[in-house]
């Protein structure tokens, strides 16, 4: 392999991508791409992959979302909380996968401006929280309402209604509203990404405050330790899950509704045979009560359209539902005791206060504690109406805008629209505009589309097959950014790991890996490599999942599991606190498990120091 | 008069009479910990040995008038106490109390001649006797009455060392007002052995507890001729943070042949084998935590696996004292005060250090 390393990852000019990737960059916008402009500067930052936003090649309109965060989360640590040396995320692309660089600290001048402002700004917020909290729900859910009542036209009218003319002609039609509704959408999805990290950057920064408090009272206290006080157990994103669980629980009760549920037929028509029965009705009744929003929930990350969600494949829903009832007659609990989750945590932190020797470290401790126990909502909850509700609205409104553009003959499948950027669909929205008033018989660029978008569905295949360097350019010497040590877990062990392993995976066998420990315990079995989502029906009970990073909709396969081990994630990152809250062992942040780790093979994970061991490799 | 006395009922109160050590016993047996059964020889036992033989002049008289600094007459005049001590007969109502105990304790474990560890336990905890007692005066693996009774009078004999005598002159102690007790405990036949302590003793983290074994007895860890498997585990939630497994070259076991302990090389394949498995470390955690509990003070606990019982009831806690270095540090605020304000100021100033 020529990308060999010295203490330094591949310089990202030089770097060269596998020839069937040919033509990726005109996938995305060109501020994303690595410059000879910009040289200079990108040769001397860190680059590593973020693999927990974008594990998988990002297709062109689901870039929005990484060039809507790179924004929000820079602003609110460089000019509004003004985190003194913190500066922002820049991001680039290559060969369809995201790379991220956290920006080194900012003059001291500077550092000394925002040392002001971020005393007086930050620390409100934190006395303030709870109420901040209720406000920015109302807000978001007032967002989330709005999107979902954009009209989009489906169809372009041969003429323009008569109310629309008459008695005064209105002015505007719907070449202009599809125009508008377009940029609407994408607005609105940006200010969801602003108010997505309004409160982000700060719940990070109390967890490190925490952190630097347990640290100083406690030197050796493990990562896993302190997130296991910290991480709460009634959170929005576990509610999903939970509406499963009453709704099995509901159908238990009443074996008609039980036995249509845990037939084999599809949801749809479960849910025809449940009309025709009076408890089966009742189930219904509860079952549409509670999907909006608890099923808007994405069967991935919510960072792809193509992972669907709960709402839009409601076979997922039902078959967790029908594996309950299958659980349930076998006489097993299926839900997480959250009493019991909850009282643990509770003992747990009691127990190191008692530890505690002098009153003032005492105080220092609660304070910081109560501080990080109450903003912690924010990381937690913020998930589900973001990145699964909110996304999952906007899928459905962009695939109206794909169902146009297939009705208007430009695409011939509707999520073929994802195969544009967002610069890109406003020009094929303009086009059908024009062309509907031009009149009739006029020609237009179809063809050229559909062909862009079979080369980039070619690309992204491609892109899907090359297992990407997890990182270029030099590694810094100090990160401030909360997130890039809390969320991706980037610290010198790591990316000394990082560097290894590169070299490691680019030569001989690796059979050693480190991460985060970040749920303790140990487990030993075979581990299946998930390195496509719909692969996750493959996960047999007893499995380690290896994969790059989990999402929360696979809830329900954590009780099948040994253990989890992650490419990305730090402590909070979601295979921690799920496998926290399932009582199985987790490494997380590894860099390289998916590509040392084959499916098949023997391995062993400790949860308490972060070892994954390949103990036999598969034949 | 009582000559001896049963670990069951002894307890911080009794030191006067049956020294730290075995007090300490007693006490961990009271907290419901798994101490190897045994008794004490009384310090009564020992006043009544050099009064009614009479010795008791003999031995006070020669101490009078001793310069510490003299170390030949130092070393003369202990060898002539201690060998005097040895050589005086035990009052025979002392020797049926030791022959009644060490018969009760063999039949308790259906043998007729237990191997039993026998220790001295002085009344005054500062003596060297008692920081040197650990290689001094415990005589592992001694087997039958008679052998019992010489290492007795050994461990009486060990209170006037040249370094006990030096120091008490040095330190103003009157020697007639340092008593001796002796514990006769039931050997653990130990496949591992090491120590632990309820903080860690490199940082102080209170939240830590460190474990050291190593294959055989523990004197290979006490006296430090192995590097020994370390395990670092958090007191509240019982992670296992740390295995480190070295490389234990020796062990210190029974030869039966020769009738002593002995050290010998550890097979090859044994020495980088962990020497505890986790439930053992678990187990050992469980204890420790009772053992602080009950103390209210971080310890430092000598403990044992018998190679014979079945786990858990095969782990023994041999000994366990104050940890001293951090527990006289700590009544300072670690943080300073510090205010949450301020905390948030620190962190939002901080660097994280990449290389």
């Amino acid at each position: 392999m020529t990308n060999k390393t010295e203490g330094r990852f591949p310089d990202p000019h030089e770097f060269e991508v596998p020839a069937e990737l040919k033509g990726w960059e005109d996938m995305y916008p060109s501020h994303q791409l690595f410059s000879g402009d910009r040289e200079e500067w990108e040769k001397n930052q860190f680059w590593f992959q973020d693999k927990i936003h974008a594990p998988e090649a990002i297709p062109p309109l689901d870039h929005i979302f990484q060039e809507a965060w790179q924004i929000s989360l820079s602003q609110y640590t460089t000019r509004v909380f003004c985190i003194p040396p913190a500066q922002g995320i820049a991001q680039r692309m290559v060969g369809c996968y995201l790379y991220i660089a956290a920006i080194a600290p900012p003059p001291d001048e500077v550092q000394g401006a925002k040392a002001e402002r971020f005393g007086a700004r930050v620390f409100p917020v934190f006395q303030n929280y709870d109420e901040l909290w209720e406000k920015w729900l109302v807000k978001f859910k007032a967002l989330g309402k709005e999107m979902d009542e954009l009209k989009i036209p489906t169809e372009l009218p041969e003429f323009i209604s008569e109310e629309e003319v008459l008695p005064a002609p209105k002015g505007y039609y719907v070449s202009y509203d599809i125009i508008e509704g377009f940029d609407r959408l994408v607005n609105m999805m940006f200010k969801g990404w602003q108010y997505h990290f309004e409160m982000l950057n700060l719940s990070y920064l109390a967890y490190l405050m925490f952190v630097d408090v347990a640290r100083g009272l406690f030197p050796g206290i493990s990562e896993s330790s302190i997130g296991k006080m910290v991480a709460g157990a009634n959170v929005a994103m576990f509610r999903p899950e939970e509406e499963l669980c009453q709704l099995a629980r509901k159908a238990f009760s009443q074996s008609g509704v039980a036995d249509i549920l845990k037939g084999d037929g599809s949801a749809n028509e479960k849910i025809e045979q449940l009309e025709s029965l009076k408890d089966g009705k009742d189930w219904l009744e509860h079952f549409n009560n509670v999907k909006t929003p608890w099923f808007f929930v994405s069967c991935g990350s919510g960072w792809y359209h193509h992972e669907g969600s709960w709402i839009t494949n409601l076979d997922i829903p039902f078959g967790y539902i029908k594996s309950y009832l299958e659980q349930l007659d076998n006489g097993e609990t299926i839900e997480r005791s959250l009493d019991k989750i909850e009282k643990e945590r509770d003992e747990i932190v009691a127990e190191y206060r008692a530890l505690i020797k002098t009153d003032e470290d005492k105080k220092t401790f609660e304070d910081t504690y109560n501080n990080i126990r109450s903003i912690y909502r924010y990381a937690e909850d913020h998930l589900f109406w973001v990145e699964h509700w909110f996304h999952t609205i906007w899928y459905a409104k962009v695939r109206e805008f794909g169902q146009l553009l297939v009705n208007c003959d430009m695409l011939d499948e509707v999520d073929d629209i994802f195969m544009f950027n967002r610069y890109e669909i406003p020009e094929l929205l303009t086009e059908v505009s024009t062309g509907w008033a031009l009149g009739v018989d006029i020609p237009m660029r179809s063809e050229h589309y559909k062909a862009t978008v079979a080369k980039r569905r070619k690309i992204l295949e491609a892109a899907k097959k090359w297992n990407p360097q997890p990182a270029l350019g030099i590694p810094p010497e100090e990160v401030a950014e909360p997130f890039t040590v809390m969320l991706w877990g980037i610290t010198t062990d790591r990316v000394q790991d990082w560097l290894k392993g590169v070299d490691a995976v680019a030569g001989a066998d690796v059979s050693e890996i480190k991460g985060f420990a970040s749920s303790a315990g140990f487990a030993e079995g075979p581990a299946k490599v998930l390195k496509l989502l719909k692969d996750i029906v493959d996960v047999q009970p007893g499995d380690i999942l290896v994969c790059a990073s989990t999402n929360p909709s696979w809830a329900p396969i954590f009780t099948k599991i040994k253990a989890a081990v992650t490419d990305i994630g730090g402590l909070t990152s979601h295979a921690a606190i799920v496998c926290r809250e399932y009582g199985i062992p987790s490494v997380t942040g590894t860099g390289i498990a998916t590509s040392a780790i084959k499916t098949g093979d023997t391995i062993r994970v400790d949860g308490d120091t972060g070892e994954v061991t390949i103990v036999e490799r598969a034949a | 008069m009582k000559h001896v006395i049963d670990f069951k009922y002894v307890d911080k109160g009794s030191l006067n009479l049956v020294g730290g050590k075995n007090a300490s016993l007693g006490e961990m047996i009271k907290a419901g910990i798994r101490v190897p059964h045994g008794f004490a020889v009384t310090t009564d036992a020992y006043l009544n040995f050099i009064t009614a033989t009479g010795i008791i002049d003999n031995i006070y008289g020669a101490l009078v008038h001793m310069d510490p600094e003299d170390i030949k007459a130092l070393d003369q005049v202990s060898e002539k106490i201690r060998s005097l001590i040895v050589k005086t007969a035990m009052p025979v109502e002392t020797q049926k109390a030791i022959e009644k105990g060490y018969e009760a304790l063999s039949q308790e474990y259906h043998d007729c001649n237990i191997p039993v560890a026998v220790r001295s336990s002085a009344t005054a905890e500062d003596l060297p006797t008692a920081s040197f007692a650990g290689q001094q005066d415990t005589y592992l693996w001694t087997i039958g009455i008679a052998q019992v009774m010489v290492n007795v009078k050994r461990c009486w004999a060990s209170l006037f060392t040249s370094r006990a005598i030096s120091y008490r002159i040095k330190n103003d102690f009157s020697h007639e007002d340092v008593l001796i007790s002796v514990g006769i405990q039931k050997m653990v036949s130990a496949k591992t052995s090491g120590v632990m302590f309820t903080l860690d003793p490199t940082n102080g983290d209170l939240s830590k507890i460190v474990i050291e074994g190593s294959w055989g007895f523990g004197e290979t860890v006490v006296g430090g001729y192995v590097n020994p498997d370390k395990f670092i585990v958090d007191k509240v939630t019982k992670e296992i943070n740390e295995r480190t497994i070295s490389q234990k070259h020796i062990q210190c076991v029974y030869d039966s042949g020769k009738d002593e302990v002995v050290h010998i090389d550890v097979d090859e394949e044994m020495q980088l084998e962990r020497c505890l498995i986790d439930d053992e470390v678990q187990e050992l955690v469980r204890i420790a935590k009772i053992i602080e509990d009950h103390y209210g003070s971080p310890q430092d606990i000598e403990w044992s696996i018998d190679k014979d019982n079945p786990f858990p009831e095969n782990l023994f806690i041999v000994q366990s004292r104050p940890e001293t270095v951090w527990s006289q540090k700590q009544s300072m605020p670690i943080l300073g005060g510090k205010s949450s304000y301020q905390i948030m100021m620190d962190r939002g100033s901080k660097r994280i250090k990449i290389q």
